[in-house]
């Protein structure tokens, strides 16, 4: 099947079969070099990329999904300006997630800063999270590098800097 | 590494007559809610056989969320995320709970209520808390040109065991549930069902009460691997009695309820069985808690 989608900005011709999973494409079509989840049932959560901007299990999105859609790998959201907020909050908690799950706590963090204060949002249009909430969204991850205070410390200290970033866009 | 497998053709229906249409020259296609469940099995990919997909997220009706003066009907494709979002009023609370306990935010926005109901070999506690609220589902033959829909009560989606009894060529295409208040509601689940099936038990309780009296209590024990387990006899011992229950009428009814679990030859491990012990005298002694308050 030929699917054409755009992988960190660039578009990007496919030819997989239909029901391949996406994190196998990332791996074995794509190549992305930081990119290494084979656990291909979602319990992991190693995988995790966006999607359209929305963070998604890369396991659970098959190929005939991505037509047209804009996947961005731990590699793209690295050279946006969105990952400083998140950069800066990893040295201020003076802790950083391991090696392996590094990628993909930075992207479900990222989609939780994502939706603090977005009206259209519904569940949590308030302009923080409860720290059950982020804890719980953290979980998507197993990894246990990082203990449910440092976790709360840096998701406070990002969306820190992502109010100031959008006070000063304003 | 992939030699020999083929790659599923994509149906992608845009409208029910689409639908129609294609379940009809492609018997053996899988229909594609989420995906979240499929593709969670190990032998997803690769595989060799591979039957075609008829996905369904094209199709309007699919997403429709309807509210009425005296239910509120939703598609199948409508997302977990999306039913947690229509806000408190709408949707009854246990509903709101088993939503939030089946996934995080990035996993129910991707998993639909059909596919959550769907799932072919574990059970859900959605299904559970859908049959504790009387909720119906409107099920669709997708026979050219027989194409006749039926409603069904959540409950009988289901045997005792939990296997799936909708036929394969049948499809939900609308769930509706009622707004039926209840003073006490009640939903607990135990482990992950999808992490660790064979420990995993949810409880969901329901209750009314006047001055004190019981006038309306259901309750769904669902275990991933054994079903879900709804026991009207239970339900009748219950109503009528004055609240608060005794310590020994907690202990009673929570034995009795293991004891029915058991004849029913249900796969169940003995931390699965002290689990549902001890949840349901929680939520007894819960509805304690309350009614005194009330007082």
């Amino acid at each position: 099947m030929k699917i054409e989608c755009f992988i960190d900005g660039k578009r990007t011709l496919l030819m997989v079969n239909s029901n391949k999973p996406l994190n196998l494409i990332l791996m074995e079509d794509v190549e992305s070099s930081q990119f290494n989840a084979r656990c291909r049932d979602g319990n992991c959560g190693n995988c995790v990329v966006l999607m359209n901007d929305e963070a998604v299990l890369s396991c659970l999105i098959p190929a005939f999904r991505l037509r047209d859609a804009h996947i961005t790998t731990f590699e793209g959201y690295k050279k946006t300006r969105f990952w400083h907020d998140l950069e800066r909050a990893y040295e201020d908690a003076k802790s950083q997630p391991c090696p392996l799950c590094f990628p993909s706590k930075t992207l479900i963090f990222e989609s939780l800063l994502r939706t603090i204060g977005k009206p259209s949002e519904g569940e949590d249009n308030d302009s923080s999270l409860e720290d059950e909430t982020i804890i719980k969204e953290l979980s998507l991850n197993r990894c246990t590098c990082l203990d449910a205070r440092e976790l709360v410390e840096i998701f406070n200290s990002a969306a820190n800097y992502r109010r100031r970033r959008r006070v000063r866009r304003n | 590494m992939y030699e020999g497998i083929r790659s599923p053709a994509i149906h992608v229906p845009k409208t029910m007559r689409d639908l129609v249409s294609a379940a009809t020259r492609f018997r053996n296609a899988i229909y594609w809610a989420g995906g979240t469940y499929i593709m969670s099995r190990h032998d997803y990919y690769p595989t060799k056989d591979s039957y075609d997909i008829i996905s369904l997220r094209e199709i309007p009706d699919f997403k429709r969320i309807n509210r009425t003066d005296r239910y509120l009907e939703v598609g199948p494709m409508v997302t977990l995320n999306q039913l947690a979002s229509i806000g408190k009023q709408i949707v009854p609370d246990p509903l709101t709970q088993t939503l939030h306990e089946l996934g995080t935010r990035i996993v129910r926005k991707q998993a639909t209520i059909g596919g959550a109901l769907c799932t072919p070999d574990i059970r859900l506690a959605i299904s559970g808390t859908l049959a504790v609220l009387n909720t119906e589902i409107e099920l669709k033959k997708l026979d050219a040109p027989h194409t006749e829909s039926r409603w069904v009560p959540t409950g009988k989606l289901y045997d005792r065991n939990g296997r799936l009894l909708i036929a394969k060529n049948e499809v939900i295409t609308r769930v509706r549930m009622g707004f039926d208040h209840e003073d006490f509601s009640y939903f607990f689940c135990s482990g992950n069902p999808m992490v660790i099936p064979d420990e995993t038990v949810s409880l969901t309780l329901v209750c009314s009460y006047n001055q004190s009296v019981i006038t309306n209590f259901r309750f769904c024990v669902t275990l991933p691997y054994g079903g879900f387990h709804q026991f009207q006899d239970i339900e009748v011992l219950a109503r009528g009695t004055m609240l608060p229950f005794s310590a020994q009428q907690i202990l009673r009814i929570a034995k009795v309820l293991i004891e029915a679990i058991e004849s029913t030859n249900t796969t169940i491990s003995a931390l699965q069985k002290e689990r549902v012990r001890r949840i349901f005298e929680m939520a007894l002694h819960q509805l304690n808690t309350q009614s005194l308050a009330e007082r």
